[in-house]
């Protein structure tokens, strides 16, 4: 997280991990030290990269209801970071923490990465536009607020929006318009960009298309952060998955050192021992995906 | 980027969808329609611009209320049920910029539509007043276009007035459900409300006759009044002026303009977290 942590991760022994980074700058990493192993399976996993966002103690609380408490984690940039975990865990409110868009009870969250003018995407977990402007419009408008130049077209046609381009929003159907939020979510290449559950609503070939979408920004640098319910989509293309649970992060690391480390088959499998352990032991997977998104 | 060309962009978004709301389109049309409507009907445009304008100063005191509230109260809690005002927030754009941009563009959709509306009234009154109707520079007296556009001019700042007050309201509210009950809630209390407390203290002797010309400047509709009454009715007549004071009305006007749009943009801010 910050320059004065001289923590050298010198772990490597994690098979997952595939894509190719080349930043071989030392990881900085203040993660509660109390969770070792998943320390351990963290630092592997991000011994490569920079973390471009990283949160100290973040802890968001409502009244007297604790959503998470003492959440350190680190956010590579150049990797698909998934944040999985039972409704009402608290996904949607760290990726709105992260953001700023809610403020933190304790706890901070330091942002490390270029000075541009749009930092971090977002893709609300339901997104819509005014009804009234065609998707290229709508693109076009988004793009009107950043410096650099963007291909609405190209947008447009990585997440096979080309067809509707001058459709109107109002009659593009919601999986349409969860495209098209993705593709705003990435106008003028922002460093980070913070997914909200982007394939809710989705057919599985497109809900694939769009975590490949999201995987290839990845690839190209940038610091992609989504939450999910569709493991088999997570374990297939996210380099770094964290399990929040009972108020905090009960697992994270690579999906394949996640699954060594539970000796676990997959990810399903893996989320079934940390949030419902004993359903786990009394029934097995019942398939990779854990039954779509909500 | 700035927030000039921020600001630009997003008053561009504001004109581009009210270009293609077919709902404001027929707003219009009603709105021109209930006035040319009433303008024949109270037989003011055969005399001239004066009695036109007397005939429409209380229907306008309703209508444009209405206007506002049509085009105001969904603005911004639209955007922000869709999710897009956070969106908007990845892209620095501060909430004054967006608030500034929403305001003016409604402000021209509301131009467009009041007055468009007076502007064909006018151009009946025109055709069909009387013909020293057609003096456009004299001392107090004549009947003159020159009126009936301070008329025009008037009836738009109160709009103006109006349409941040219901931004304000709207945002205050839950969703955008509930923001037509704010918005119609806020501009009864302010147009009814303060015209009643004006009425209590003078009923109770707290306003006398000389703070009463201020005070009325301080309520939007009745500030309304008094401007035209002041600039417009009274010119024809030195008695009938006194009424009001223009400039505590104009200020009314614009401290209620800049008040409510200061509120929104802080009401936004609290509710962006």
């Amino acid at each position: 997280m910050s320059d004065a942590n001289t923590t050298d991760h010198t772990d490597t022994t994690d098979a997952t991990d595939t894509t190719d980074h080349t930043d071989t700058t030392d990881h900085t990493d203040t993660t509660d030290a109390t969770d070792t192993t998943a320390e351990t399976a963290h630092a592997s996993s991000d011994a490569a990269r920079s973390p471009v966002l990283s949160t100290a103690g973040l802890t968001k609380t409502y009244e007297n209801h604790s959503v998470f408490e003492g959440v350190d984690i680190d956010i590579a940039a150049g990797a698909m970071t998934a944040v999985i975990g039972p409704n009402g865990t608290g996904k949607t409110t760290l990726l709105k923490t992260l953001l700023g868009h809610i403020e933190p009870t304790a706890g901070s969250v330091s942002y490390n990465g270029p000075d541009v003018d749009r930092p971090m995407g977002y893709l609300p977990q339901e997104p819509a536009f005014r009804p009234q402007f065609t998707a290229a419009e709508t693109i076009d408008f988004y793009a009107s607020l950043v410096d650099s130049a963007v291909d609405t077209d190209a947008l447009l046609a990585e997440v096979n929006l080309s067809d509707a381009r001058d459709r109107r929003v109002a009659a593009l159907s919601g999986g349409m318009r969860r495209l098209l939020a993705v593709a705003q979510a990435v106008v003028g290449d922002p460093p980070v960009v913070c997914c909200d559950e982007p394939a809710s609503g989705l057919d599985p070939s497109m809900a694939q298309r769009v975590f490949g979408s999201l995987a290839g920004r990845a690839d190209d640098g940038m610091a992609v952060i989504v939450t999910s319910h569709t493991l088999s989509l997570v374990e297939t293309y996210a380099d770094h998955v964290v399990i929040l649970h009972d108020g905090g992060v009960a697992a994270t690391g690579s999906p394949v050192g996640l699954c060594e480390r539970f000796d676990a088959a997959d990810l399903w499998d893996v989320y079934a021992t940390v949030v419902e352990p004993t359903a786990a032991d009394a029934s097995p997977a019942p398939s990779a995906d854990s039954g779509g998104e909500s | 980027m700035n927030a000039l060309a921020m600001g630009r962009a997003l008053l561009g978004r504001e004109l581009h969808t009210a270009a293609r709301t077919r709902s404001y389109y027929l707003l219009g049309l009603a709105i021109g329609g209930i006035l040319l409507g009433l303008t024949l009907g109270g037989g003011g445009a055969a005399t001239g611009y004066i009695p036109t304008v007397v005939d429409l100063l209380l229907p306008l005191e309703l209508l444009v209320p209405v206007v506002a509230i049509a085009i105001g109260y969904r603005a911004i809690p639209s955007d922000l049920d869709r999710g897009e005002l956070a969106m908007l927030d990845t892209y620095a754009v501060s909430p004054a910029t967006y608030v500034g941009a929403v305001y003016l563009g409604r402000a021209v959709v509301l131009s467009a539509i009041i007055g468009g509306a007076l502007l064909i009234v006018g151009l009946l009154v025109a055709l069909t007043a009387a013909p020293d109707t057609g003096v456009f520079a004299t001392h107090s007296g004549v009947d003159s276009p020159i009126l009936f556009g301070r008329f025009l001019v008037v009836t738009l700042l109160f709009g103006y007035t109006l349409l941040a007050v219901v931004l304000a309201a709207s945002v205050g509210v839950a969703t955008t459900r509930t923001a037509i009950v704010g918005a119609i809630g806020a501009v009864v209390v302010v147009a009814v409300g303060g015209e009643a407390a004006i009425l209590l203290g003078v009923l109770d002797g707290i306003f006398g006759e000389t703070t009463l010309t201020a005070v009325l400047g301080l309520v939007p509709n009745s500030a309304y009044r008094g401007l035209v009454f002041e600039t417009v009715v009274g010119v024809l007549s030195a008695s009938a002026s006194g009424y009001a004071s223009p400039v505590v009305s104009v200020g009314g006007l614009f401290l209620w303009t800049v008040g409510s749009l200061g509120l929104t943009v802080g009401l936004l801010r609290w509710r962006s977290g």
